[in-house]
């Protein structure tokens, strides 16, 4: 097969996908690392200053406040959905009538658009005539005004961000608890053990490397929340709920310092190769000692 | 596997508890769009409408240019699914099936591209659009107009290049025998054939997974319209939506309506294809 004009179709057929991903993700990739030691302003052109916006990076306190809000939106969600997860997917397994429905009902929020989500929730959470404020009331505690206050601004954001997450991840641990033995529990009940036991000393070890992708997965997501946190506080009140993206955008789209700003994309680009080689690292380490 | 009567119906309180708690916000916005204006002023607290109005969603319609809004979307999104499966599947394919030189250095540095997240690139993304020559008004230099800035290329060309969905491909097409090569060489089938009338038919699962997958994510899209975009004219459902509510913010049960205006496509494909969906979800390790 490997001769004449047949030895350059293999490469006509990957030409176009890698044409594209050269010019939209590889080439952007170089760049963003160029243009993060630049002043780059779309509005002039760019002149080189060394390390000087990652020393401003280092001193921005608004920057570092933008870290820690992300950091506790990665905390915040990911703890919860996994743990939550969890405990539903092993439940949905114990031969559940309705399977597929709560399955459904947990997983929906998943699948609307972040705006959709954000849309909702801004009507629940309405200051005046919300629900939740309502529904407060109606057992004698007084509301708030939950997105616009700097104490209850990112954690509102959380407590959304969990509720769009659970489903994902009870979807991803089931799946990983379908494909575990079931005559493992046949023998495990056969010895006497409980339901909690099984769980305790069959599921969650050899869910090991889904709980593992799981983990990254979601980790590498919540470094990324812009959507939520652009539409239901802007980012506010008081940058209260800032996050990475929030200030990527913000110092490159709104405030035109595109050199600065891709300091900051570069710092979020680090985080994400960290976090992933760690999984390779991890997931490498699991299946040699195991 | 036994479970004692005690360990089940703890299970189906949980399982009820937590289901409810997910859809209840979801059936409070499904009913606050049926709402009457004069319900809402008076703050009632009940879930379900004290009277139905279906006619909020003709109101809501005519609010803003949703008819446009939806064609941008329906374009944007039908040739990004189409597109980026023809060349996803055709380079998954070549990976997997040909030897060629500089197969592996050329998908380990694809394999690079799932690492690195579209917030890092937007920047560049962003300069290079605007430097497209000949297009937007641009010289051949790429100078002097918008290039490809507030254009459906912009939302679309980006995301047919999916390091993903390449890398899925080849995992899938990598499970076939090389028998199945061989007879369709002997037949004296070239390599395109070989994928169109071979490859192409046993795809049927890769095209449901890397489609919902690719439709979803594009459908949902918030963050590339809001930044390759400025004109109304090409809105996206996400960006009007968001625009809707910057002017109509207090209307609630039209927002709601709106809401779920643009939400219908995705949770017709969720009731359909559920299994697929769920399926596509698990294996792409991203949300909808």
């Amino acid at each position: 097969m490997n001769r004449g004009w047949n030895r350059i179709v293999p490469y006509l057929m990957i030409l176009p996908n890698y044409l594209i991903f050269a010019v939209f993700v590889l080439a952007p990739v170089l760049w963003i690392v160029y243009l993060g030691f630049t002043d780059y302003t779309i509005l002039q052109p760019s002149e080189w200053i060394g390390g000087r916006n990652y020393e401003r990076l280092f001193k921005d306190t608004l920057f570092h406040k933008a870290i820690i809000n992300t950091i506790w939106y990665w905390i915040g969600t990911i703890v919860p959905a996994i743990l939550l997860g969890l405990v539903l997917a092993a439940l949905l397994t114990m031969k559940i009538r309705l399977l597929a429905a709560f399955r459904a009902f947990i997983y929906l929020p998943g699948v609307l658009s972040s705006v959709a989500v954000a849309m909702t929730w801004l009507w629940l959470l309405d200051p005046l005539r919300g629900p939740i404020n309502g529904a407060l009331e109606a057992v004698g505690i007084e509301g708030r005004n939950w997105l616009q206050n700097p104490d209850t601004s990112l954690p509102s954001v959380i407590v959304i961000g969990i509720w769009t997450g659970l489903g994902y991840a009870m979807i991803v641990l089931l799946a990983g608890i379908q494909g575990i033995s079931e005559s493992l529990y046949e023998a495990a009940s056969l010895d006497g053990a409980s339901g909690p036991q099984r769980f305790r000393y069959i599921t969650v070890p050899l869910l090991k490397p889904i709980l593992l992708f799981l983990f990254i997965t979601a980790t590498i997501r919540s470094f990324q929340v812009f959507d939520l946190v652009y539409i239901l506080t802007g980012g506010g009140p008081a940058n209260s709920s800032t996050t990475i993206v929030t200030q990527i955008v913000g110092a490159s789209f709104q405030e035109y310092r595109m050199g600065y700003a891709s300091s900051m994309a570069v710092f979020l680009l680090g985080i994400t190769l960290i976090v992933t080689m760690l999984q390779y690292w991890l997931g490498s380490r699991n299946t040699t000692t195991e | 596997m036994k479970h004692t009567r005690t360990e089940r119906s703890l299970a189906y309180s949980f399982l009820t508890l937590t289901a409810l708690v997910t859809i209840i916000p979801l059936l409070i916005a499904l009913f606050t769009s049926f709402k009457g204006d004069e319900e809402f002023s008076l703050g009632g607290m009940t879930l379900l409408p004290s009277s139905w109005h279906p006619e909020n969603y003709s109101r809501a319609w005519e609010m803003a240019d949703w008819g446009l809004f939806l064609r941008n979307s329906a374009i944007v999104t039908a040739a990004a699914v189409g597109g980026s499966l023809v060349l996803n599947l055709l380079a998954g394919f070549t990976f997997a099936r040909i030897r060629f030189p500089g197969r592996t250095p050329l998908f380990l540095l694809l394999l690079l591209g799932l690492m690195i997240p579209s917030q890092v690139t937007v920047i560049p993304q962003f300069i290079i659009m605007k430097s497209i020559p000949l297009f937007g008004g641009n010289d051949w230099l790429g100078q002097g107009g918008n290039g490809w800035l507030d254009s459906y290329w912009a939302l679309i060309v980006p995301e047919l290049a999916g390091a993903f969905g390449v890398f899925m491909a080849r995992q899938f097409y990598l499970q076939f025998p090389k028998a199945l090569d061989d007879a369709s060489y002997i037949d004296g089938a070239g390599y395109l054939r070989l994928f169109f009338s071979v490859y192409l038919p046993l795809s049927g699962p890769l095209l449901a997974t890397l489609g919902i997958f690719k439709f979803v994510s594009v459908w949902n899209d918030f963050f590339h319209p809001l930044i390759y975009t400025n004109s109304p004219g090409m809105r996206t459902v996400q960006l009007g939506l968001q625009v809707f509510r910057g002017e109509h913010q207090v209307q609630y049960n039209l927002l709601m309506a709106a809401s779920l205006l643009v939400s219908i496509p995705i949770l017709i494909l969720f009731f359909i294809f559920q299994k697929q969906f769920i399926r596509s979800m698990v294996s792409t390790g991203v949300k909808g």
